[in-house]
């Protein structure tokens, strides 16, 4: 209905030629010309209600040029006018209301008008409502993201009066809840802010606590006796609820006691009044004891050169003989009631979104950790071994990564050619480590460890070499940027959604492989008894190569998924080596059901510490790390034992 | 009726007169003492050296005789040069403190005292409260107490909990990593009350001898860690010799048979692994006044696996090997990081050798493992038997 | 005469799989018993719930003069209680000479803080003589363990186990890779130790049980065949079925 209106008006302007006389607009601005030259916030709020109240139809036009600094005056006559800059250089001048020309202007002839920012953006409250209708839906909610960020009083009969006509559901359903959290804030009457405030029972909205909060706000107060007129929230004992140094600083501040002198002001005091290297009859040598000071400046005090000590006794009368309480600003206690109310409903309506947020959190960090660690249980579920130079595989398969995109600029495509490529190179890097080093040192576990080692500290210190210290950027491509938004408690980015469907098909995958294939058969039998397998022809050193290859292939697209989130650095493998182990250790060697289950317990397990305690990262990792080696206790073999005789030795 | 140690082992003797003459020769050499041709920094870098090797040989105890390849010693290490630090900047920043309160108007309060000393000490990890585990700073005593029964309660209480699960092998390793681990992240937060990644710093001064000049203070930590290294030897010289030795070395090679002897193998274990970690404690606290800092990045897991390469190198199961793998090791680690190594030219690439020193160790250390499993302890064997033959 | 070993109705089941089933068992305190049956018959399972390396699902042992626990105790202390096991495979320390090993072997306190304090008495000495005396290993004594032939393993590890004095000794698959002439020797030894304590041989090889002539129990998929001598048990039915799968 409006937006036709508008329409009409549109057209009318266009197409009825510029009139001689004043239009009404022009008239109306002409009344207000003094404050709409020099404008403030304080005055300027009649003169835009006014304008406002006119319905002319060129207000908004007006309105706008006005804030954007768009507004001209001549100084001959102090007629305000819109310019165009003409093809030749010349100035027009533009009727504010018809926007017919009016003639060229000379440049020392006009004044720009630039209203300071608070004057605009006073002058923006007031368009909110020509762009609350507005034909286009992007300004409409425009004016809407605007009136979230600042809202005001006046604004509410405004919203109001825009939403039966909105067309489009989406924005309805925003102008009513901005409606709603306005009325809690803005309301006249009692009955329908409460209404609005029990409307967001359940809603985990950050705008919905917004609104509410401020309703709770309180301030601390000290009474001879609680008055009955106060909206009191609590009554608070000193020593408890309000550290009693505190309180008496309230009572001091309202006057009802005497003011403490500061230790620092004492010892100023007794420095004035040094005398003779005494003070108060107390040596100044004598001095280095709080005690013998007390004693010094009480003997000042008693001559009357420094104002008394405030004794404790005297503190705790005082403070007995008042009563501190929260007053809520807000002198309602209907409303007061239903906002406590309903910000409990809500608080555990976030709970329940807070957890399913940790649940996601966790299920993300534990798939970083699968893949992390897969390829180690793989290789120390087959072959018994310690492969320390497998975060130097998952360094690998990220640099690899950043190489490819630096020859393929398709962040898209370079992802795709770098993961197989990925595992190619971490596989061929894995088989030669088997082939020259980890065959030679069969059954001897610790050595394997150790030389591993080395391997990895060589590596670590190449890689440094080839590609420098500072971090390489992995840029995921666009359509992994931003994240799955379900409200505002629970979001999850779309890089770790793909890093958890990249481990879904991972665990397919092995365990396909480990199942349904020959050479998942021939690992099988490796794992549970080497001796029995070679004998019945299977070759134990292909097996143990391939496996290895195999868990080094994962390390490297692990890299690659690291790489995404975190900067490809020649650590960036060591950082996740230790967390790897404890993985498997925790899940279980040589299954991998069992390193699902120790990525989902310390991933979990990371995320809810860190839920507790989310300041601090570092304490986090600490207090997991103790958690496990008590685990351990408990389970030595891990959550998913092999069990038998086979496993006891 | 045995011989006594020094003459049943010949090593022993061997070992003993060569460190006796050997520091005997650099304090006579040395800026403060002597000649003046060994210099001041040259001294700390030996005095250090002696200290890594008397790590070693805790770790060659640990894992060359008993097996458990620990990782976590590093820890133990770093705890002792904390404890003793404590002590170090504590004194060290009551001095500086009560100097500069001595102006006031007024003696100082205890209290007052006790505030600058916090600020002082805390004001760069924003406290200014000293925390509570600084009770016995003031106390050299205690704290010197404090070098062996801290670590050695750890080791006791993770050693009990890990022994007692039976958790052997690669296992036991992964585990006193993490310990390691957990122990370097607690000590990087800045509320550990331990001045977070900062560490403490200032410890070559030594409180109240502020007019000694360092090249005497170095060569008296020099000859201290000389003395703790001959101790250290000969504690463990002495407990791998007799039944005890026979004892952790057949826990080494088949802990289930010698179980079924009848032998405790968890209190064994434990018994090696917190007597280890003390002497690594003492070590460290010799280690630290000389390095000056001690922060927790030297507790990082990595020290504790490149203190098993020095033993692996210098060949495990025997002490003089783990001596000679750290000496050597960390010697020549500091050579060719400290950029004095002559660069290798190839045309269009130098080789650089501060770049590529870890590289050539990480593979020489492979080298070793694959081909020389005894390490450089097994060459001198060789040599030995052949002339003995 | 009272029994020293009593094995009670014990099962144990790995996975599903019942190794051991119900299984009782009495052995006295001076008395040689050879275990026989065929693969899979619970024999090693049925040493290791004795040694305390298995912890049975059910049943109860009970050991020694009193009678005591044996499931309260962990291996050490099983060991130090008096049972000594020799294992299929020969287990001597092979990077220590045969004296240490004997010595270690011996019996004494074996605390950590003991035998740090130990010192060899000239007690100890003449014990390490005669037992290698015993064994056929006296000019052997200097020698390390791992340059010593199959058969002479053995025989240190029967050594170590007797140096421990057990009162009840297990041994497993004694004459397996002997020579004839070595088993005639191991013979000896055990019918020797039978004289002093008890001594329960596992063995597959019948010519060697009838060799030790003892009291035979056959063990069949994890309980008790049949009890008696040997002659008497492979005139037993149930045994000659088990045995040749008929």
């Amino acid at each position: 209905m409006l937006r036709t209106v508008y329409l009409i008006l549109a057209l009318s302007l266009l197409l009825v030629p510029a009139r001689a006389q004043d239009s009404d607009l022009n008239a109306l601005i002409e009344t207000h010309r003094s404050d709409i030259e020099k404008p403030s916030r304080r005055t300027i709020g009649p003169v835009l209600d006014e304008l406002v109240a006119s319905g002319l139809p060129g207000v908004a036009v007006f309105l706008e040029h006005w804030r954007e600094k768009k507004l001209w005056q001549r100084k001959s006559d102090g007629r305000f006018f819109f310019i165009e800059e003409r093809d030749d250089g010349s100035i027009g001048l533009v009727d504010v209301d018809s926007g017919a020309e009016m003639g060229a202007a000379a440049k020392d002839g006009i004044t720009n008008l630039k209203p300071n920012s608070g004057v605009r953006s006073m002058i923006a409250s007031a368009l909110v409502q020509f762009q609350l209708s507005d034909p286009d839906p992007q300004r409409r909610a425009q004016a809407l993201t605007a009136l979230e960020r600042d809202p005001d009083a006046s604004h509410l009969g405004v919203l109001r009066a825009a939403i039966d006509n909105e067309t489009d559901p989406g924005l309805r359903a925003r102008k009513e809840r901005l409606q709603r959290s306005l009325t809690i804030q803005f309301g006249s009457d009692p009955a329908t802010r409460v209404a609005a405030i029990e409307s967001f029972a359940g809603d985990a909205g950050v705008d919905a606590r917004a609104a509410i909060n401020p309703l709770l706000a309180t301030r601390v107060e000290v009474f001879d006796v609680i008055p009955d007129d106060l909206n009191i929230a609590r009554v608070l004992e000193p020593g408890d609820d309000i550290a009693a140094e505190a309180a008496y600083q309230l009572l001091v501040e309202a006057g009802k006691a005497r003011p403490i002198v500061a230790l620092d002001a004492r010892k100023q005091a007794l420095i004035a009044n040094l005398d003779d290297g005494a003070v108060g009859g107390v040596p100044v040598a004598e001095l280095d004891t709080q005690a013998a000071r007390d004693r010094a400046y009480q003997a000042l005090a008693g001559a009357g050169a420094v104002p008394p000590l405030v004794t404790e006794a005297e503190q705790r009368a005082a403070l007995e003989g008042h009563v501190f309480a929260e007053v809520y600003l807000e002198p309602d206690a209907t409303l007061t009631a239903a906002a406590r109310a309903t910000l409990s409903d809500i608080s555990s309506t976030v709970g329940f979104y807070r957890f399913i947020d940790l649940v996601l959190d966790g299920l993300s960090l534990a798939s970083i950790y699968f893949l992390a660690a897969i390829g180690l249980a793989i290789t120390f579920g087959v072959m018994g071994v310690i492969n320390m130079a497998h975060g130097e595989f998952i360094m690998i398969g990220a640099y690899t990564g950043y190489v490819v995109q630096q020859v393929i600029p398709d962040y898209t495509t370079s992802i795709l050619v770098a993961l197989p490529l990925a595992f190619a190179v971490a596989f061929m890097a894995g088989v030669a480590l088997e082939r020259l080093v980890i065959r030679h040192l069969a059954h001897r576990p610790l050595e394997t460890l150790l030389a591993t080692f080395g391997i990895s500290i060589a590596l670590q210190q190449i890689a440094k070499n080839i590609f420098g210290t500072q971090a390489r950027p992995l840029t995921a491509p666009s359509w992994l940027d931003g994240a799955w938004v379900i409200n505002d408690v629970v979001s999850i980015s779309h890089i770790r959604i793909a890093i958890f469907v990249l481990a879904l098909i991972f665990l397919g995958l092995l365990l396909f492989i480990l199942n349904r294939t020959r050479l998942g058969l021939e690992v099988r039998a490796v794992t549970q008894n080497p001796r029995m397998a070679s004998s019945m022809g299977i070759n134990p050193d292909r097996i143990n190569m391939l496996t290895f290859g195999l868990g080094s292939g994962i390390a490297g697209i692990a890299g690659v998924a690291i790489g995404l989130f975190a900067k490809v650095t020649s650590e960036l493998g060591s950082g996740y080596i230790v967390q790897s182990f404890m993985t498997v250790v925790v899940g279980g060697v040589g299954n991998i059901w069992g390193t699902l289950a120790g990525a989902g317990m310390i991933g979990s397990l990371q995320k809810l510490i860190e839920f507790f305690n989310p300041s601090n990262t570092l304490a986090a990792q600490t207090y997991m790390i103790i958690f496990i080696i008590i685990f351990i206790q408990f389970r030595p073999k891990g959550i998913i034992a092999l069990k038998g005789r086979a496993a006891g030795d | 009726m045995r011989k006594p140690l020094l003459l049943r082992e010949p090593s022993v003797m061997i070992f003993i007169s060569l460190l006796a003459a050997f520091t005997l020769i650099v304090t006579v050499l040395s800026e403060g003492f002597g000649l003046g041709l060994v210099s001041t920094s040259m001294i700390k870098i030996l005095g250090k050296t002696l200290c890594l090797c008397l790590i070693a040989i805790a770790m060659d105890l640990v894992w060359g005789y008993c097996g458990i390849l620990s990782l976590g010693h590093f820890a133990f290490f770093g705890l002792g040069g904390y404890m003793i630090g404590m002590w170090l900047m504590y004194e060290r920043t009551k001095d500086i403190v009560l100097g500069s309160l001595a102006g006031g108007a007024l003696p100082a309060t205890p209290q007052e005292i006790e505030d600058a000393i916090g600020t002082q000490i805390f004001g760069v990890v924003g406290g200014s409260e000293i925390p509570a585990i600084w009770y016995f700073a003031d106390s050299l005593a205690a704290q010197l107490a404090l070098v062996v029964l801290v670590p050695g309660l750890l080791a006791l209480v993770f050693g009990w909990l890990a022994f007692r699960s039976r958790v052997t092998g690669v296992y036991l390793s992964i585990l006193t990593q993490a310990m390691t681990l957990a122990l370097s992240l607690y000590l990087f937060q800045n509320d550990s009350g331990l001045r977070g990644n900062n560490g403490l710093s200032g410890l070559q001064n030594l409180p109240g001898l502020t007019d000694v000049p360092q090249s005497i203070v170095s060569v008296w930590f020099f000859l201290a860690s000389a003395l703790a290294l001959g101790a250290g030897y000969l504690i463990a010289a002495y407990v791998v010799s007799g039944k005890f030795g026979n004892v952790i070395r057949a826990i080494r090679d088949d802990e289930a048979r010698i179980r079924f002897m009848g032998y405790p193998v968890e209190a064994y274990k434990l018994v090696v692994f917190t007597l280890t970690a003390v002497i690594a404690a003492i070590a460290g606290a010799l280690y630290y006044p000389q390095a000056g800092i001690v922060n927790p990045a030297e507790i990082a897991p990595i020290a504790s696996i490149y203190l098993a390469v020095w033993v692996a190198i210098g060949g495990r199961g025997r002490l003089y090997g783990a001596v000679i793998g750290a000496a050597l090791v960390s010697l020549l680690s500091s050579w060719f990081t400290g950029g004095q190594a002559p660069s290798i030219p190839l045309g269009i690439y130098t080789i650089d050798w501060v770049d590529w020193w870890q590289v050539l160790l990480g593979l020489g250390f492979v080298l070793v493992t694959l081909y020389a499993p005894n390490g450089i302890g097994g060459l001198v064997d060789r040599l030995v038997r052949k002339d003995a033959s | 005469m009272s029994a020293l070993l009593e094995v009670n109705s014990v099962s144990v089941a790995f996975d599903g799989f019942k190794a051991i089933n119900d299984l009782s068992f009495e052995i006295g305190g001076q008395e040689l018993r050879a275990v026989i049956g065929p693969n899979g018959a619970g024999k090693t399972t049925f040493m290791d719930i004795v040694t305390g390396k298995t912890r049975p699902d059910d049943g109860r042992i009970l050991f020694g003069e009193p009678m005591m626990d044996l499931l309260r105790l962990s291996e050490s202390q099983i060991a130090r209680a008096g049972i000594g096991r020799k294992f299929q495979r020969p287990t001597v320390f092979e990077t220590q000479s045969v004296r240490d090993n004997l010595m270690m072997a011996l019996a004494g306190d074996r605390s950590p803080l003991a035998v740090l304090r130990y010192r060899p008495s000239g007690g100890d000495g003449e014990r390490i003589a005669a037992l290698a005396e015993e064994i056929g290993l006296s000019d052997q004594l200097g020698r390390v363990a791992g340059e010593l032939s199959h058969g002479q393993k053995q025989w240190l590890e029967i050594g170590m186990l007797l140096a421990q004095d057990p009162k009840l000794l297990l041994v497993d698959e004694p004459a397996a890779g002997m020579t004839l002439g070595e088993r005639e020797h191991t013979t000896d030894l055990l019918r020797a130790a039978a004289q002093t304590r008890a001594v329960i041989v596992v063995e597959h090889d019948m010519e060697f049980v009838r060799r030790l002539d003892c009291k035979v129990t056959v063990l069949h998929e994890g309980s008790v065949l049949a009890e008696g001598t040997l002659d008497h048990v492979t005139a037993n039915s149930d045994v000659i079925d088990v045995y040749l799968g008929r």
